[in-house]
């Protein structure tokens, strides 16, 4: 594919550059030992950071945001430890797909992986009750995913009914292992849930 | 060094998923004298799922305030909480700045920076020592081991404490108490796809998949990890991946505190061993 010099955002880089995390992008020099290390790629070939570096570099905003390999990044840091010019390549992608995000939020992109909704419910559940309630998580993730909520339990159970039969027989779950009767289905909320509140509000404000 | 007393992070996994390595690091820290006080009212570390840092920052410097406040160096046995803790006690030494924008969005988020945040394997090795351990070796563990360091352990540079490419700090311990090491090195680090677990299982079962064959293939009688995610990923998917990529694994995965406890010579029950998820049944007729 053509690159046309016209469709560019040249600013790009520097929208990248202003992040907290982005800001050794330009010292990559296209070595792609972020790529040969890559667990990713390694199964998915498509996948490539070095490319969603040189592409953002060029200003290629619109192909970089929309591409659904964003989103398949396991956070395992080996290109971060790895690069030799410390672009410090995770949390670059991460300013990349917090970008994308955002632009989703506009309506200007659309995100083809389930990743934000999830990210998205983990901290629901976060912001909530100071703690992470799996499965606060999974009720909210699972039928945004699906686009309904009888679609969505059905996802769930899919994917939980063997996994929670385990948890439940090894006592993880439910009665058998102490903690009470219903442990691990519902909450646990910490105390001070007002500083939580400061704190997710002062984020939101910073997004806007 | 002497440690008394240290101030315990456990992570939300502790009371479920990874109640197990709840509970043998609470029963190997008693067993060396050394008494886990709980952070009181502790919130969520923001995992991997918060990507923004100043979100990060924010959630793990009431954490660190908290801790402060009793005085003790903080310990948690989640290489996720280690990260984050460790990330947020760093950018807020070096960053006034950033500690005043905390401390307007709230007085509780005000951390001075005096106490240092640590991951369970860490002090174990590092601040307790071998030495030290090996003077309350009680039981010859006679087992193959497949040592898994995952990802947080050796990196990011900014917070690691073992080596990226080969670490060794579980190794030490495992030849410490008379295990033995099988031939890992080339999978030590490889990330078991924890993160994409729910959001991309078909990717993560395959990453997965490369650690539990590897170990088998090296002759491991179990794999001993210290990250509940890799822990949720390798044993309690371990059926999932099994039915889903039509394998036979039964690999058993133990926490390095689960490992140690039993050379410590800590009843199998009080260090979780009946909660792991592939059994471990096994694993123990090899203690004596």
């Amino acid at each position: 594919m053509p690159i046309k010099a016209w469709e560019l955002d040249p600013n790009f880089k520097y929208e990248i550059m202003k992040e907290p995390g982005g800001e050794h992008l330009t010292a990559c020099y296209q070595c792609s030992t972020c790529t040969l290390g890559c667990p990713i790629t390694e199964l998915i070939p498509s996948y490539n950071p070095r490319k969603f570096i040189q592409m953002s570099l060029l200003g290629m905003r619109k192909e970089v945001l929309s591409n659904p390999d964003l989103w398949i990044c396991a956070l395992c840091q080996t290109c971060t430890a790895r690069c030799p010019q410390n672009v410090v390549v995770g949390d670059v992608l991460s300013v990349i797909r917090r970008i994308a995000e955002k632009e989703a939020e506009a309506g200007n992109i659309t995100i083809e992986s389930s990743r934000p909704l999830f990210e998205k419910a983990f901290l629901h559940t976060l912001e909530k009750y100071g703690r992470l309630y799996d499965m606060g998580l999974a009720l909210e993730y699972y039928p945004n995913r699906e686009g309904s909520r009888i679609k969505g339990m059905r996802a769930m159970m899919k994917d939980y009914k063997d996994f929670g039969m385990r948890m439940f027989k090894r006592g993880k779950m439910g009665p058998l292992g102490g903690g009470g009767v219903f442990k691990g289905m519902f909450p646990e909320k910490i105390k001070d849930k007002e500083v939580l509140k400061k704190i997710f509000e002062q984020m939101g404000e910073k997004e806007k | 060094m002497t440690i008394n007393k240290l101030t315990y992070y456990p992570g939300c996994p502790s009371a479920t998923m990874a109640m197990e390595q709840d509970i043998s690091t609470k029963a190997v820290f008693e067993k060396l004298g050394i008494e886990l006080e709980e952070l009181e009212d502790w919130n969520c570390c923001g995992a991997l799922e918060a990507e923004d840092p100043k979100l990060v920052i924010a959630l793990n410097a009431r954490n660190l305030a908290l801790a402060e406040k009793k005085g003790q160096d903080i310990v948690t046995p989640c290489s996720i909480c280690y990260y984050n803790l460790a990330r947020t006690d760093k950018a807020l030494r070096e960053d006034e700045k950033l500690r005043a924008e905390l401390r307007e969005i709230d007085s509780s988020l005000e951390y001075k920076g005096t106490v240092k945040a640590k991951h369970v394997l860490d002090v174990l090795v590092n601040e307790i020592g071998l030495a030290e351990l090996s003077r309350k070796i009680l039981k010859k563990v006679n087992l193959k081991v497949a040592p898994y360091y995952g990802c947080y352990l050796g990196r990011p540079p900014e917070t690691a404490f073992d080596d990226p490419d080969e670490p060794v700090l579980m190794d030490r311990l495992i030849e410490l108490i008379g295990a033995e090491n099988v031939p890992f090195r080339h999978l030590k680090t490889k990330c078991c796809g924890g993160p994409l677990m729910i959001t991309r299982p078909d990717i993560a079962f395959e990453m997965a998949r490369k650690i539990l064959e590897g170990a088998k293939k090296a002759g491991a009688d179990c794999i001993v990890l210290a990250c509940p995610l890799c822990g949720m990923m390798l044993d309690a998917k371990q059926p999932d991946i099994e039915k889903a990529l039509k394998i036979k694994l039964e690999m058993p995965v133990i926490y390095i505190t689960q490992l140690l406890g039993l050379a410590l010579g800590i009843e199998p029950k009080k260090l979780g061993l009946n909660k792991n998820i592939v059994g471990t049944k096994r694993i123990l007729e090899k203690v004596r």
